[in-house]
């Protein structure tokens, strides 16, 4: 039965191709407002187009890649489109009218739709019946092939449909709970023990000491070096745990305590800020970004989110807060999808008060709000920008303030004390073996030879790091502002129609309270950023690979198994969890490592075999598996020789890092393509307007016109875009 | 084009039965013409293992690793040391041996199960096996332990998955079999306590699971091996006794099947003899014999059984602090005073009411089993005997000398089989298996683990219950049974202010015992409340739930032909 409603009905299909049609004549005609095709990211508010189209075959990716792919392939070696195939493979796909209904014609009956499609040749015929069978095959894999998605489907034909997002978070509070049994960073290792200490340790000193003593008392032992809301967050966890027991959280004499029930109250805090930020943002991210997906995708993201591995096992294994901050984050994200923006940068400042870390996203994050600003034209964006302004400078004035202002501290030049805290340049260039550029460099040049003795050399490091990390994260902020200034709002000749009633009505909240064309430029431009600052930035932990993963997770989250794009996203998190293995194994968490991977890749359907392309991302993550696998049972068997201590964690760093890297390049990639086709497809570059994919473009704008129109407009080039990011392989 | 869409849907299902073996199944037998659709079927060991079972089995794994490093009772140094002294001793030396004070006290079968367990373990780790490295904790010995639990669990996963071909609704069943397969009893007892529960009740399912499909002297054998694993199985004993004899022994008209009797009677005392014969030999038999049965134990176990003699005791505990506050004129004993201050160690001694002794007990079991049983002789079905089965163990846990808490598992295990046959089943079920889980709580009182078992047991319990009740709901026929649901209802609902009691009253113990552990007197007495109050009100719930199944059994059984009964 699920066969059947993954199929549109014919009369549907027909309908939508003839709507199409008309449209693309009466520009005027509103009842003919739903594109063609189901945009990609839709926001809040936006109805879902119904309910075939949406199951079926919706955004970016979900178009499986092997149509794409064959499609490509179909192109003649000379022909001129063949340089550009993942823009040619979009280009076939939307030229061709009602292609979607082709597709599923081509499942159904393949000589038929063979002849229909117009390609013509008698060859043709077969490689449609490849197509149709290729993409059956990864419907059915999409529809059934994980875990997750099986689950997801007994329960909606049980009518237990309600129950399914409630049922998946509490089952991953158990498993968090369960891990939470397990040992932590620096379980039984006096004198300093590890980060759990160091978190027990800030709820003591913030229950016990007024502020001014928060960022001064005894640094020796895990002064704190977070950011106030850290600070206030710790000081809330230790005045109830002292009302539950004041042993926990004595002074002083509670330093390494271990008993279980301070361990469990510790656990339960993380558990519980987890399901209070980041659990709901990740329920939001999916009603916003995926809101036109069928529910069963949704639901889908959902578990995938919950249960990502790396996350899991230092948050409630080795003991850490990131959950926050990452929710934190993805809050604003979805703030801005909704086209609230100074509530989205109200919590970025708030994730960012809550872990400095969040500062590897500040260049994208930034930049967005800049390049709607730009947009948004000189009236409207210079008000945007001041309101930005304000509310950032605002949120940290008042997150700082019992540090500077008099009654709590000595005095304003205090304030230095928590910010010299929170940002150590003092350490070293990376901790411990740790996957980025730097660690894996190393092996063959001794940077701190390079760099020079003392001082000097330090700063030289620091400069050359940061050099590297701005070069980085440059194209993305470049591309988000590039779009920002194409498809800006030129006062006097409005490029849409939306913008055209929005200057007419002369409502400044219309258009600044709906997200810009380039908004899926943010996603990639956030994991460009994040990334390279992973890799290249200064004072780096293995840890700090959890923020460049949220965006490619959330990106991968939609995606059917079998998809580049989801390959990817796998990659990235198999990898990402195994270059903290040497972590994860010092914190006694080597069990809890192999569950937690095992049960992610069941649940989303990890299939590298079964979905064989040999594209790009298929034959390097067998590679890197393959030499993951191999080095860990190499570490199994041999005990590390006495010459070369180091050796594991060295080769664990230089088998993740060029995946790291390549991962960076690839979202640089997918940014520039975005960008590209953003840029193309603006009214004010008229010269592409010739072509077939920028008239149906520009078909799909006209035709919307009013309310939900930019929606359809930018859909369609967010879809082209998106799409561009799940053909590379 | 409604062609069109009819063959592809037709094209796409075959698909997906294509993978779902199950599926083609269940049609093949639902139409009763797929003879040559299943070929395979009928070969025992094709498991039919579709991808969702796959899938629970990698989710329950996940939570039984990460559990690895949990809680483990005493019974795991129990299990070590068996595998120390079957590993070094010689046979003779099994049941002698007293190095350690967890002495080998299961039958021979489990002794030469651990003999087998013992010889991967030398070369893991020598050390698990060295027989005076008592008290062994590292690493190695615990991932071996539980790695054995998980991976002996599986005869379990295979009895519940041959359980759906040939049942009567295999969608329901399915549910049934992985609702068993998650038992937060057998994750409380196995994965966090640590005992061999789930490969036990395996075999023990196995052979009801011939008895359904008509392999009786199958199922008679696998009984008696389960016998020689472990002897708690005897509480089951008459119940198979019977049914065997009956159905098995005996023509319908009552004819004595000779060659029945003289297959299962040799089969059986083969079994006994692979077990007890090499023992026999040397001369052990009483030696193992008082191993196996110590009556030198009390009444209760350590913490009280939630059974009817807990509320007994708690009565008897109720009058003696009534006694002592209104001074009234009563004979108090001595002994049963300082036994009700000493909480819950040692025997236990009346201080007001008559004492208890192991033949009163053993009198009031067999009475009530021989009314269960009556019953079964005169309908020995395969549903009637699941009944009389699940009736017996539940007598033998209620009113039997020195019960443990842990035998709860052989009511809840086969009354699990019977959930589904219709709502007052389905009712007893949720009681006893609220109750019962419940009842298993203070197993397990560490902080990080508490809060497991018992997000996992409301997790088991929602799935259990909104996958099923809509299946058996039936509309209440009368006032009295009305009023009956709401007193259930209401009782079911008392177990979260329960909860809330206990995990109060253990974080005020918490309290009260890390600065000082002086006053013992006390805070012992704290301690030892809300155990009393847990015993007690599980043990009200599944009397009352024995007393409803067995009026269903003795009276309502005939009238009343639920699934199961279909099955011959």
């Amino acid at each position: 039965m699920d066969g059947l409603a993954a199929l549109p009905s014919e009369g549907a299909i027909h309908k939508r191709a003839s709507r199409k049609r008309t449209s693309s004549l009466a520009s005027n005609d509103r009842s003919a407002s739903s594109p063609p095709l189901p945009a990609l990211h839709h926001w809040l508010g936006t109805p879902p187009l119904s309910a075939s189209s949406s199951r079926d075959l919706a955004p970016n990716s979900s178009l499986p890649s092997s149509t794409s792919a064959v499609t490509s392939k179909n192109l003649a070696p000379g022909s001129p489109n063949a340089h550009r195939r993942s823009f040619s493979a979009l280009y076939l796909r939307e030229s061709t009218p009602g292609r979607k209904s082709l597709r599923n014609r081509q499942a159904s009956n393949a000589s038929i739709a063979s002849t229909y499609t117009n390609h013509g040749g008698g060859e043709n015929l077969h490689k449609s019946l490849l197509r149709s069978k290729r993409s059956q095959a990864h419907q059915e894999h999409a529809e059934n092939g994980s875990m997750g998605r099986r689950w997801i489907r007994y329960m909606h034909k049980r009518g237990l449909k309600s129950w399914v997002v409630p049922s998946a978070v509490a089952f991953a509070t158990l498993l968090k709970l369960a891990l939470g049994v397990g040992s932590y960073s620096g379980q039984a290792t006096p004198p300093m023990y590890g980060d759990y200490e160091a978190q027990r340790h800030w709820m003591e000193i913030t229950k016990h000491l007024p502020f001014r003593e928060w960022y001064t008392y005894d640094l020796q032992y895990w002064g704190l070096d977070y950011p106030p809301l850290t600070a206030y967050v710790s000081w809330i966890c230790g005045y109830i745990g002292a009302l539950i027991n004041p042993a926990w959280f004595a002074l002083d004499s509670s330093r390494g305590i271990e008993t279980a029930g301070s361990k469990l109250y510790m656990r339960l805090t993380v558990v519980f800020f987890d399901l209070l930020v980041y659990v709901p943002a990740i329920i939001m991210f999916v009603k916003v970004w995926q809101g036109t997906r069928s529910k069963r995708t949704q639901e889908q993201a959902i578990l995938l989110l919950l249960l990502q591995p790396a996350l899991l096992l230092i948050d409630h294994g080795h003991f850490q807060y990131n959950s926050v901050m990452l929710g934190l984050t993805l809050l604003a994200v979805n703030f801005f999808a909704t086209g609230n923006d100074l509530l989205g940068a109200l919590c970025f400042v708030l994730s960012l008060a809550f872990k400095q870390m969040a500062l590897y996203y500040a260049p994208a994050i930034g930049s967005y709000l800049l390049a709607k600003c730009i947009y948004l034209g000189q009236r409207h964006g210079t008000t945007l920008f001041t309101r930005l302004g304000l509310t950032v400078t605002a949120a940290f004035a008042l997150l700082f303030l019992p540090f500077y202002v008099p009654p709590f501290a000595p005095g304003p030049l205090h304030i230095l004390h928590p910010i010299t805290r929170i940002f150590p340049f003092s350490r070293g260039l990376f901790e411990d073996k740790v996957a980025n550029f730097w660690c894996a460099s190393n092996v063959l040049v001794k940077w701190r030879r390079v760099a020079g003795e003392g001082e000097t050399g330090r700063r030289w490091l620091v400069r050359t790091s940061t050099a590297l990390t701005a070069l980085g994260f440059g194209p993305a902020v470049a591309g988000l502002l590039r779009a920002g200034w194409t498809t800006r709002i030129k006062d006097h000749t409005p490029n849409t129609k939306i913008q055209a009633k929005a200057k007419a009505d002369g409502s400044e909240t219309t258009l600044a309270s709906n997200p810009p064309p380039f908004l899926p430029l943010l996603s990639y431009a956030l994991l460009a950023s994040s990334m390279s600052f992973f890799l290249f930035s200064f004072q780096v932990h293995e840890k700090t690979i959890l923020l460049p993963l949220l965006p490619l997770t959330l990106l991968m989250s939609a995606a059917p198994p079998g998809s580049a794009l989801h390959n990817w996203g796998a990659l990235g998190n198999n990898v990402a969890v195994f270059s903290m293995w040497p972590l994860l194994k010092r914190d006694g968490l080597a069990v809890p490592y192999v569950a937690c991977v095992v049960l992610w890749n069941r649940v989303i359907g990890y299939d590298l075999v079964g979905c064989w392309e040999g594209g790009v991302v298929q034959v390097l993550s067998l590679a890197v598996y393959a030499a993951a696998l191999a080095l860990h049972a190499l570490e199994l068997v041999f005990p590390a020789p006495a010459r070369y201590p180091d050796l594991f964690p060295v080769l664990n760093v230089l088998i993740s890092t060029p995946v790291f890297v390549l991962i960076w390049l690839w979202s640089l990639k997918c940014g520039v393509e975005v960008a590209w086709a953003l840029g193309g497809l603006g009214g004010s570059s008229k010269d592409r307007a010739g072509s077939p994919a920028a008239v149906e473009g520009k078909g799909a704008v006209d035709v919307e016109g009013a309310g939900t129109a930019v929606e359809g407009g930018a859909g369609a080039r967010r879809r082209r875009v998106e799409g561009t990011g799940g053909y590379f392989d | 084009m409604n062609e069109e869409k009819q063959q592809t849907v037709s094209r796409r299902k075959a698909s997906v039965t294509q993978n779902d073996t199950r599926a083609q199944t269940d049609i093949a037998e639902h139409t009763g013409q797929g003879s040559d659709l299943r070929p395979k079927d009928t070969r025992w060991f094709t498991w039919n293992i579709t991808r969702s079972d796959w899938d629970i089995l990698i989710g329950s794994t996940t939570i039984k690793l990460l559990l690895y490093p949990s809680y483990r009772s005493t019974d795991f140094e129990v299990h070590r040391n068996w595998l120390a002294i079957t590993h070094s001793l010689p046979i003779s030396q099994w049941y002698y041996d007293t190095t350690s004070e967890w002495t080998l006290d299961y039958p021979p079968f489990f002794a030469y199960f651990e003999k087998l367990l013992s010889i991967p373990a030398y070369f893991i780790d020598p050390k698990i096996v060295d027989l005076q490295n008592l008290n062994y904790d590292s690493w190695s010995v615990i991932a071996y332990q539980r790695t054995s639990v998980i991976i002996t669990e599986l005869v379990l996963a295979t009895a519940l998955l041959r359980f759906i071909p040939g049942s009567v609704d295999p969608s329901v069943q399915r549910i049934i079999s992985a609702a068993l397969f998650l038992h937060p009893g057998f994750l409380i007892v196995d994965h966090m306590h640590f005992q061999y529960n789930g490969f036990m009740f395996g075999i023990l399912l196995w052979s009801i699971l011939m008895a359904r499909n008509g392999n009786k002297l199958a199922s008679g054998i696998l009984f008696a091996i389960l016998l020689n694993f472990k002897h708690i199985y005897m509480y089951l004993a008459p119940a198979y006794f019977v049914y065997l004899l009956r159905a098995f022994c005996l023509t319908p008209s009552g004819q004595v099947e000779i060659k029945n009797f003289l297959a299962l009677a040799n089969a059986v005392i083969g079994v006994f003899i692979a077990s007890l014969g090499p023992f026999a030999v040397m001369g052990q038999i009483p030696q193992l014999l008082s191993r196996l049965f110590p009556f030198t134990r009390g009444l209760n176990h350590a913490y009280w059984a939630a059974n009817a003699w807990a509320l007994v005791t708690a009565v008897d505990r109720i009058l003696l602090k009534y006694i002592q506050f209104t001074g009234a004129k009563i004979p108090v004993d001595a002994d049963g005073v300082a036994s009700s201050s000493r909480g819950l160690v040692g025997d236990t001694v009346f201080a007001v009411l008559p004492q208890v002794k192991p033949i009163h007990t053993f009198i009031i079991t067999i009475i009530c089993q021989l009314a269960i049983l009556a019953k079964l002789w005169t309908n020995p079905s395969t549903k009637s005997f699941l009944t009389a089965l699940t009736l017996c163990g539940w007598t033998s846990f209620l009113f039997g000398w020195h019960v443990h808490e842990k035998a709860v598992l052989l009511i809840l295990v086969p009354l699990s089989l019977l959930a589904a046959e219709r709502h007052a089943y389905f009712r007893t079920y949720l009681i006893a298996s609220v109750a019962g889980i419940f009842g298993l709580f203070p197993l397990i009182f560490t902080p990080a683990e508490s809060v497991v078992k018992v997000v996992y047991s409301a997790l088991w319990l929602a799935g259990v219950y909104g996958l099923l009740s809509r299946r058996v709901y039936e509309y209440p026929k009368s006032a009295i049974y009305v009023v009956i649901d709401l007193g259930e209802r209401a009782y079911l609902a008392g177990f979260i202010p329960l909860l809330a009691f206990v995990t109060l009253m253990s974080l005020r113990s918490h309290r009260i015992s890390s600065p000082s552990n002086g006053e013992d007197t006390t805070s012992s007495n704290l301690e030892f409340l809300p155990l009393m109050v847990t015993s007690v009100y599980c043990s009200i719930g599944l009397i009352w739930a024995y007393l409803r199944l067995g009026f269903i059994y003795l009276f309502e059984e005939s009238t009343y032909q639920g699934q199961l009964s279909t099955i011959q």
